[in-house]
């Protein structure tokens, strides 16, 4: 009883006690904002890879592989898959609107059945918004008004994106098109409330409503052209392909480096330009000079017939998991359908051993990136936690300090009885008492600055002209500002513990004092 | 009948590398309700003596012991040396009571803080919130009966001098023990309100028969004792 009595009097009068609090405070809050932001981090870097390739990927690069579709369909008939989808991979030049040519990583997608495996169609950015964003005290953000008076315009970009095709205004015609990382163009401006306007746009008051109209660079209404160059099948290169495609519209997956860098068109049209559609193929001709006569007594070079059907090819497929399969059992059960469907296709398709096709996991081919920031995290972490020793010795410098300087209140109570460990009890408790509130206050604190961190960072951007999460460097546009509660419990109890910590050496030496030469001290 | 004695203690304090004898084997018998004054000049080992038998120190290993009792300091015929750590704790908290010159009290507590915090000790975290009202009242009478039941939420640092060894004394009997140890009580006050903390101490003693030791050099305040025994160079040189 006398320890909290005495803890609560020594906590209120005393200022040594509020720094060693604070010293915890800091200490937390430093860890925990760390820990958050990097581990934030890291789930963001997983959760993208996911969101953009599904959860098992099948993978023959550049040339890619045919009967693609006999394998999704063994895929979809298996139950721990709940879908698949082909996609081809390439890398080409896009010239921009504004005369820009920019290097880009073209993905052919089939729309809905890409939507079906990945997160595409939440990403896609033009959409009609039924509720501002969290941020978007003014209702700023362009999505919530169809421009140009235009009833349904965003609803036909919505459609438009997902389909990977527009109608031309002229002929009516659908043609196939584009769907731009959001970043790509630099026709959008970003806010810092994470929403995006165009460049260039009117708001014109009439009769009191506001009306938004597209700009001249509103990306929806222009074209890009596409250079893209086919390669063999023994990988030599043909001639460059250009297609001029219409913008469908824009995506936006939160990591900078896509958003700034992928496009996405229909993948037949991306077969068709990288050669890679379905094909005849013809024996080449015992003597190419020999000629026929024709019905007309026209001589003519002889055309070979087709002696075979080359297949379509694709670069990868992508595999979405059902509920309650993890992606390394889904990959498991991937290779032993695409053993099987090797089999069918002996030498028609990459063989399914090691060298041979790449099916992973989304964790996996994100595995470098991963490692790298798992590794990093982990460094930050244990320099922290080291620095963290030193809210420990502070505390053990304060409560030496104290401990000196109350050692005649120590000699009173043992003389009424006290015990050695009821005095070490004392100033544990104490020790706890602090951490405790120490680090009650740094969790806090962290949770209000990991909450705010974006607009805090954008703030120190206006005030200060200081920006240090550079989306270019660190991947995402936004800094993770979410505080995990496993995270929060272990920083938690560590400052509680290094305050215990620091406190018990302080304790040992009050229970260990002379209660004479206590009393007697001056 | 003795209540608490000690016998043929020693005791050296280390001051650097030299030995300091202060009790060459000390020889002191107290009988319950009796009031015993040691008189001595200062540095004489009454202090000493004092924490001895209140058992906040222990005697040189070999002292002497009398009639083979196992022990050098025996309080109702059981050696101190016998006590273990915990033993000894209790002993200090329900047998005897301290009185220092200094007072001694614990500035940051209120002076009936102050007064309860050796019932604190006593009965612990459970045992005080069971005996609380009981202790309170109990320590707000012997405030009053000191003439501080006005002053109970003040602070030491907000007291006089005569008022602070009230304090302490109503603190040494807050869980009324049998033995009362007084170390100089009176000899950081002016004599006239050392002379009412004497008379208050004895008004005390005459209602409830505690038994009593008190030391000082004063032979004027020794001369209220029931008996004085004089110590000298570390020996009781009269009585014991």
């Amino acid at each position: 009883m006398y320890q909290a009595l005495l803890i609560f009097k020594y906590l209120t009068s005393k200022v040594m006690p509020l720094l060693a609090a604070a010293a915890v405070m800091l200490c937390t809050a430093m860890v925990l904002i760390v820990w958050s932001v990097m581990g934030g981090f890291l789930v963001m870097l997983l959760g993208s890879g996911r969101t953009l390739m599904g959860d098992v990927s099948i993978t023959w690069p550049v040339i890619g592989f045919g009967h693609y579709g006999e394998l999704i369909d063994r895929l979809e008939a298996d139950p721990m898959v709940a879908a698949a989808t082909p996609i081809v991979e390439t890398i080409g030049s896009l010239s921009l609107p504004d005369g820009r040519i920019s290097m880009v990583l073209v993905n052919g997608i089939d729309g809905p059945g890409y939507a079906r495996v990945t997160g595409y169609e939440d990403s896609l950015w033009w959409k009609p918004l039924a509720a501002p964003l969290p941020k978007d005290k003014d209702r700023r953000d362009w999505r919530l008004e169809d421009p140009d008076g235009d009833a349904g315009f965003w609803k036909r970009a919505y459609q438009d994106g997902l389909a990977l095709s527009k109608q031309d205004e002229a002929t009516g015609v659908s043609r196939p098109a584009a769907v731009l990382g959001i970043e790509l163009s630099s026709f959008n401006r970003r806010d810092p409330g994470g929403w995006y306007q165009p460049l260039h746009w009117d708001v014109r008051a009439e009769d009191g409503s506001i009306r938004l109209e597209t700009g001249p660079t509103f990306i929806l209404k222009r074209t890009v052209t596409l250079n893209v160059i086919p390669l063999t099948r023994q990988g030599r290169s043909v001639n460059s392909v250009a297609r001029v495609l219409p913008v469908a519209n824009e995506f936006k997956s939160g990591v900078f480096d896509i958003d700034a860098k992928k496009m996405f068109i229909p993948l037949a049209t991306l077969q068709e330009m990288l050669k890679m559609d379905q094909a005849g193929r013809v024996a080449p001709p015992i003597d190419p000079y020999e000629l026929e006569i024709g019905e007309d007594g026209e001589e003519t070079f002889i055309e070979a017939e087709p002696t075979a059907i080359a297949p379509a090819r694709v670069t990868s497929v992508l595999v979405r998991a059902k509920d309650g399969v993890s992606p390394e059992a889904l990959k498991d059960q991937v290779r032993a359908v695409y053993v099987a469907f090797e089999r069918d296709h002996k030498g028609q398709v990459p063989h399914a051993d090691r060298g041979g096709i790449h099916i992973q996991t989304w964790r996996e081919a994100q595995g470098v990136m991963v490692a790298a920031v798992e590794k990093e995290t982990l460094l930050v972490l244990f320099i922290l936690w080291f620095i963290s020793l030193v809210a420990s010795v502070l505390i053990l410098a304060i409560f030496w300090a104290m401990i000196s300087e109350k050692t005649k209140d120590i000699g009173i109570l043992r003389s009424m009885g006290a015990s050695k460990g009821g005095i070490a009890g004392l100033w544990l408790i104490y020790g706890l008492v602090i951490g405790l509130i120490g680090s009650a206050l740094g969790l806090g604190v962290a949770h209000a600055i990991v909450w705010n961190i974006n607009p805090i960072h954008e703030w120190m951007g206006r005030a200060l002209n200081v920006q240090i999460w550079n989306p270019e460097i660190y991947y995402f546009t936004l800094i993770p500002s979410r505080v995990r509660p496993d995270h929060a419990a272990i920083v938690f109890a560590a400052g509680v513990g290094f305050s215990v910590l620091g406190a018990l050496i302080p304790a040992v030496r009050a229970a260990n004092m002379d209660p004479v030469r206590s009393l007697r001290f001056e | 009948m003795t209540l608490l004695s000690a016998h043929n203690v020693f005791k050296t304090y280390r001051l650097g590398r030299v030995d300091v004898p202060v009790l060459r084997g000390a020889t002191l018998r107290v009988q319950r309700s009796e009031f015993v004054a040691v008189l001595g000049s200062s540095g004489s080992g009454k202090s000493t003596l004092l924490h001895l038998l209140g058992g906040l120190d222990r005697p040189d290993k070999g002292s002497g012991v009398e009639g083979g009792s196992g022990g050098a300091v025996v309080y109702n015929g059981k050696p101190l040396s016998e006590l273990g750590a915990s033993g000894l704790d209790a002993y200090r908290s329900r047998e005897v009571g301290f009185v220092f010159q200094f007072y001694h009290l614990l500035p940051e507590l209120t002076v009936l803080q102050n007064v309860a915090s050796g019932a604190m000790i006593r009965h612990g975290l459970v045992g005080y919130r069971v005996n609380k009202p009981k202790v309170e009242a109990w320590a707000r009478e012997l405030l009053a009966s000191f003439g501080l039941g006005h002053r109970l939420r003040h602070r030491p640092a907000e007291l006089s001098g005569g008022e602070r060894q009230r304090v302490a004394i109503a603190r040494a009997l807050v869980n009324d023990p049998p033995v009362l140890l007084a170390d100089e009580p009176t000899g950081n006050l002016d004599r006239k309100t050392g002379a009412s903390i004497l008379d208050a101490l004895l008004e005390h003693r005459r209602a409830t028969g505690r038994t009593m030791v008190l030391v000082t050099h004063d032979a004027e305040v020794a001369a209220r004792a029931d008996r004085i025994v004089r110590l000298d160079d570390g020996l009781v040189v009269t009585g014991p």
